[in-house]
């Protein structure tokens, strides 16, 4: 009853949110995120044209024959989907009912330009695209966000790391 | 999204991002974003709109190179009312996505 509830304010706020744009602006002033003193830095070392690219999303992608994220948790879900390089349009779908991806659904390049960045690769723009992108559902709390940290994010730098990318694009919902 | 940013660019790969919500990602601090005041659901922009995905990942990828640690640079792209053209420097024709 109570999660029940917690799912329905969410998909609220995030129709409110969507609607009027000042209101998310807004809630992200008083949102409960932990204030980071540093800043991880890695310098570019290479040209662009030397660069493989990795890319991430927090968008709610994944393919249609992965397993959907889970919107009955109203905490969200902290587990992360690999999209292959060579998914297409008709390959992937979105859960995520706390914004408005109508637009996305048609075209999953506004969260994930996966099309775009093998274009740029084959006119020799980036040295190209590795095997494996991968999106998150970005509504994680509570509990998951410690997950996401000790567990979920060490397993996701592992994979990348092994695909050795010149640098990570990320893109929010 | 800032967090995972965090962990990757702490692993030793660079990374940069898109933010809509600057209050949060001001506070997450990741290493370099680009912030855009746009409806959520369209960091790359309109549907449709090929030469304005390309002008944001160009914009994205000359910020891995000219960002300070922890900068967070507002793009001037005001949503829907600004006409986009293929970036010079990428030699590509602007396609329609579904087409």
């Amino acid at each position: 009853m109570k999660n029940s509830f917690r799912k329905r304010t969410n998909v609220l706020l995030a129709k409110a949110f969507t609607r009027w744009p000042v209101l998310g602006r807004l809630w992200s002033k008083t949102a409960p995120i932990t204030t980071s003193t540093d800043v991880p830095w890695t310098p570019m070392s290479k040209p662009l044209s030397d660069c493989r690219i990795s890319l991430v999303t927090t968008g709610g992608l994944h393919l249609k024959t992965d397993q959907p994220f889970d919107m009955d948790d109203p905490q969200g879900d902290p587990t992360f989907r690999v999209i292959p390089a060579n998914a297409r349009q008709a390959d992937l779908a979105i859960t995520h009912n706390y914004y408005d991806h109508a637009d996305a659904d048609r075209d999953f390049n506004l969260l994930l330009p996966l099309d775009r960045v093998r274009e740029l690769a084959l006119a020799g723009h980036l040295a190209g695209v590795t095997p494996s992108h991968y999106s998150f559902m970005g509504h994680i709390d509570g509990p998951h966000v410690a997950t996401l940290e000790r567990e979920i994010l060490p397993a996701l730098v592992g994979r990348i790391r092994t695909e050795r990318p010149g640098f990570v694009f990320l893109t929010p919902a | 999204m800032g967090l995972i940013q965090r962990g990757i660019e702490a692993a030793g790969i660079p990374t940069v991002s898109l933010s809509i919500l600057r209050d949060i990602t001001e506070r997450v601090r990741p290493p370099r974003a680009l912030f855009l005041r746009w409806p959520f659901g369209h960091p790359l922009g309109e549907l449709g709109n090929t030469a304005q995905q390309f002008t944001v990942l160009h914009d994205a990828f000359d910020f891995l190179y000219t960002a300070a640690p922890g900068e967070i640079r507002d793009l001037p792209y005001p949503w829907r009312r600004h006409t986009y053209s293929m970036p010079a420097a990428w030699n590509l024709k602007a396609t329609h996505p579904m087409s």
